[in-house]
C-alpha cells in the first residue's frame, strides 16, 4: 500500500491510517503463527531454530570466527584440536573452526542462490505450463523430462565444468538441476487449481490470463513452493559440497565445506581426522536442519502434499 | 503389453536423442574454450592465432555446430568413444576396465538398500509412532542428510585407526581375484546402499501405511490370518510397486553418487575416471561418459517401467 500524500489526505482518512495500524497487527499475527507452529511441531521448530542459527553464523562469520580463514600459522601446522585452535589446523596452519564458520557462507549463499533461481524459475514455468496446457505444456514436459534424465550431480558437474569454476557458475549449475522439480510439483498443483470454481468464476468475470495467474493461482502455489524450496536447500548444499570435493566447485582458497574435505585428502597419505570430521558434520547438520524444517512446514501447511514433494525422486511423478 | 513396451521404447529413443542434445549444448556450446581446458590458461595465451585455428580445425571444433553434433553421433554409433587428451586411456578402455567395478558397486548397493530398507519399513509401518518407528525414521532422515563421500572418508579413516586396515589400491577383476575385488567394492557399496536404504525405507513405509488401510487387507485380517502373513502375502506385494519405481531412479543416483564416493575410497572405477575427467577438464571424455551414464539411466527406467506394467496391469492401459 502506498502512503497517501500528507497534503491531500484528510487526517481521518482510513487509507492514510492503515499503514501504521496494520504493521503491528501483521507482526502480531506473524508471531502468533510462529507460536502455533512451535506448539504443533516442537521438533520442527527446534530444527528451524538451528537453521536460523546457521544463517546467523554465516552472516556474522567475521565477528564469530576466532581467526581469519585464510591466515596461515606456520608454527601450528596440522595440529589436532587443542586450546587455541578448537577444531585443529590444516596442513598450512589455517584454523579449521574459522574455516568451517566461513564455509557456511559459501554453502548457504550457493544453496539459497540456486534455489531462488532454479526452483523459482521452474515453479513459474510449471505455473505457465499447467495454466496454458496444450502444446506449450507438452513441449515443456518433454524438456523437463530430458533435464531429469540426468542424475542431478552429473548434470551439475558437466555444467560447472563447461562454464569454468566460480561462484556464479556453481549457482547456475545447481539451479539448472532444480528446475524440473519446481516445474513438476507446481504444474501438478496448478492443474488441480484450474478446476476450482473460484478460478472459473474469475474467468467468467473476464479476468486476463496474467491476472488469473498472478491473483488467483499464484497465492495457492506459495505453500508448496516454500516446502519445495526449503527441502531443496538441503539437496543444493549436498551437491555444492560434492562439486567442491570433486574440484569443480568454488575454487580454493575460498573455504567451502566441500573444498575443505577435498583439501584434507592432500594433507598427507592419511587425512587427519579433524579435517574430515568437522566440515562433514557442518554439512550434515545444515542439511538435516533444512530438510526437517521443510517437513515441518509441509505437515503444518498441507499434509496432503506428503507424497508430492519428495526430496529427490521424481516428485509428483511417483 | 507389447504395445506398451513399444511405446516406452520409442519414447526412450526420443529421450536419448534429447539427452544427447542437452549434453552437446552443455559441454560444447556453453562459453568456455576447449583449448583453454586442454592447454590451461597459461598455455593458451602462449599459442599464436594460427596455432589456435589449426588445433580447433584438428579437433573438428571449427565446423558448424550441427556438423559437429552429427560427427559426434556418428562416432558414438560406430562405437568410437574417443580418448582422453591427457592419458593413454581411451573411453572404451575405461569402460571395459573400470566399468565392472562401478557396476558391481551399484548392484550391491541396490540389493543392500532393499535388504535394509524393506524390513525397517515393515517394522515402522506395523506400529506407526512407536519407538521403533521413530528410531528408524530418525536414521532414514539422518542418512538422507549425510553426504555419502564424507561417510566414506570416515569409514576409511576409522578402518585405518582402529584396525590398521586399508583397502587395496589397485583394481582387480571379480573373476581373477575375487577377494581383492570384494575389498575394493564393499566400502562404496555399503555407503551408497545405506544412503539409498533411507529413501527406500521412507517410501516403503508410507506406501505400506496406505495399503494397510485398504479393504482387502482388512478382509484378510478378518478371516483370521495372522498379522505377519497379512503383511507379507497381501500388503507387501502391492506396497512394493512404487518402491520398485523409486529404486530405478535411485540407481541413477548411485551412479552419480559413486563419483565422489569412489574418490573418497580411491576405488579405480568409472566414477573415479569421471572425477579425473572433470578435474582435468577433459571435455570430450566427459561428454561421452555423461552421455553413457544417462543412456544407462534411461534404459534402466524403461526396464523398470515395463516391469511395473507387467506386475500391475492397470498401468498398461493408462
Amino acid at each position: 500500500m502506498t502512503a497517501a500524500d500528507p497534503d491531500t489526505a484528510l487526517p481521518l482518512d482510513p487509507a492514510a491510517r492503515v499503514p501504521e495500524a496494520a504493521a503491528p497487527g501483521r507482526w502480531r499475527r506473524f508471531a502468533r503463527n510462529l507460536r502455533n507452529f512451535a506448539r504443533r511441531s516442537p521438533l520442527s521448530a527446534f530444527w528451524g531454530c538451528i537453521a536460523a542459527a546457521i544463517i546467523v553464523i554465516a552472516i556474522a562469520a567475521p565477528l564469530i570466527a576466532p581467526y581469519p580463514p585464510l591466515k596461515s600459522d606456520f608454527r601450528a601446522m596440522t595440529k589436532p584440536p587443542a586450546a587455541p585452535h578448537y577444531f585443529g589446523t590444516d596442513q598450512i596452519g589455517r584454523d579449521t573452526l574459522s574455516r568451517v564458520i566461513y564455509g557456511s557462507r559459501a554453502s548457504l549463499a550457493v544453496a539459497i542462490g540456486a534455489v531462488l533461481f532454479g526452483t523459482t524459475l521452474g515453479s513459474l514455468w510449471g505455473l505457465a505450463s499447467g495454466y496454458f496446457g496444450g502444446r506449450f505444456d507438452i513441449v515443456s514436459q518433454r524438456i523437463i523430462e530430458f533435464l531429469q534424465s540426468f542424475p542431478d550431480l552429473i548434470l551439475a558437474m558437466a555444467i560447472a565444468m563447461a562454464l569454468g569454476a566460480g561462484f556464479g557458475t556453481v549457482i547456475v549449475a545447481i539451479a539448472i538441476t532444480r528446475i524440473p522439480f519446481g516445474g513438476r510439483v507446481i504444474r501438478a498443483v496448478v492443474l488441480s487449481l484450474k478446476e476450482m470454481s473460484y478460478v472459473e468464476a474469475a474467468r467468467g468475470l473476464g479476468a486476463s490470463h496474467l491476472r488469473m495467474m498472478a491473483r488467483h493461482i499464484l497465492p495457492q502455489c506459495i505453500a508448496p513452493y516454500l516446502i519445495l524450496a526449503t527441502t531443496h536447500l538441503g539437496v543444493a548444499i549436498i551437491i555444492e559440497a560434492s562439486l567442491g570435493f570433486l574440484g569443480v566447485g568454488i575454487p580454493p582458497p575460498t573455504p567451502t565445506w566441500g573444498n575443505m574435505l577435498a583439501d584434507s585428502l592432500n594433507a598427507g597419505l592419511v587425512p587427519p581426522w579433524w579435517l574430515v570430521l568437522f566440515p562433514g558434520c557442518a554439512i550434515t547438520l545444515t542439511v538435516l536442519a533444512f530438510s526437517l524444517l521443510g517437513d515441518g512446514i509441509r505437515d503444518l501447511v498441507d499434509p496432503r502434499l506428503r507424497g508430492a514433494v519428495s526430496v529427490r525422486g521424481k516428485g509428483a511423478a511417483l | 503389453m507389447y504395445g506398451y513396451i513399444l511405446r516406452r521404447l520409442v519414447f526412450g529413443g526420443l529421450t536419448v536423442l534429447g539427452v544427447s542434445i542437452v549434453v552437446f549444448v552443455v559441454l560444447r556450446i556453453l562459453p568456455g574454450d576447449p583449448l583453454v581446458a586442454i592447454f590451461g590458461p597459461e598455455g593458451f595465451t602462449k599459442l599464436s592465432d594460427a596455432e589456435r585455428a589449426r588445433y580447433m580445425a584438428d579437433l573438428g571444433l571449427s565446423d558448424p555446430l550441427v556438423v559437429q553434433y552429427l560427427h559426434w553421433m556418428g562416432d558414438i554409433l560406430r562405437g568410437n568413444l574417443g580418448r582422453s587428451f591427457f592419458r593413454a586411456e581411451s573411453v572404451a578402455d575405461m569402460l571395459s576396465r573400470r566399468g565392472p567395478l562401478t557396476a558391481e558397486i551399484a548392484l550391491i548397493a541396490v540389493v543392500l538398500s532393499w535388504i535394509v530398507g524393506i524390513p525397517v519399513a515393515i517394522i515402522s509401518a506395523l506400529k506407526p509412532n512407536s519407538l521403533g518407528d521413530n528410531v528408524s525414521r530418525f536414521f532414514s532422515i539422518l542418512f538422507l542428510a549425510i553426504p555419502g563421500f564424507w561417510f566414506g572418508m570416515l569409514i576409511v579413516l576409522a578402518c585405518l585407526f582402529w584396525f590398521g586396515y586399508r583397502a587395496p589400491m589397485a583394481g582387480a577383476s571379480l573373476f581373477a581375484d575375487p577377494w581383492t575385488n570384494l575389498q575394493l567394492v564393499i566400502g562404496p557399496a555399503v555407503v551408497l546402499g545405506l544412503g539409498q536404504a533411507a529413501y527406500i525405507a521412507r517410501m516403503a513405509r508410507s506406501s505400506l501405511l496406505e495399503v494397510i488401510r485398504e479393504d482387502y487387507v482388512r478382509t484378510a485380517r478378518a478371516k483370521g490370518l495372522p498379522g505377519r502373513m497379512v503383511i507379507s502375502l497381501h500388503a507387501l506385494p502391492n506396497a512394493l510397486l512404487p518402491v520398485i519405481t523409486l529404486s530405478g531412479i535411485l540407481v541413477g543416483f548411485v551412479l552419480a553418487g559413486s563419483i565422489p564416493v569412489e574418490r573418497a575410497f580411491a576405488v579405480p572405477g568409472l566414477g573415479f575416471a569421471m572425477y579425473i575427467a572433470v578435474y582435468e577438464r577433459d571435455v570430450f571424455v566427459m561428454q561421452n561418459l555423461v552421455f553413457l551414464y544417462s543412456i544407462v539411466f534411461v534404459v534402466l527406467n524403461i526396464l523398470i517401467d515395463v516391469t511395473i506394467a507387467w506386475l500391475d496391469p492397470r498401468i498398461r492401459y493408462r
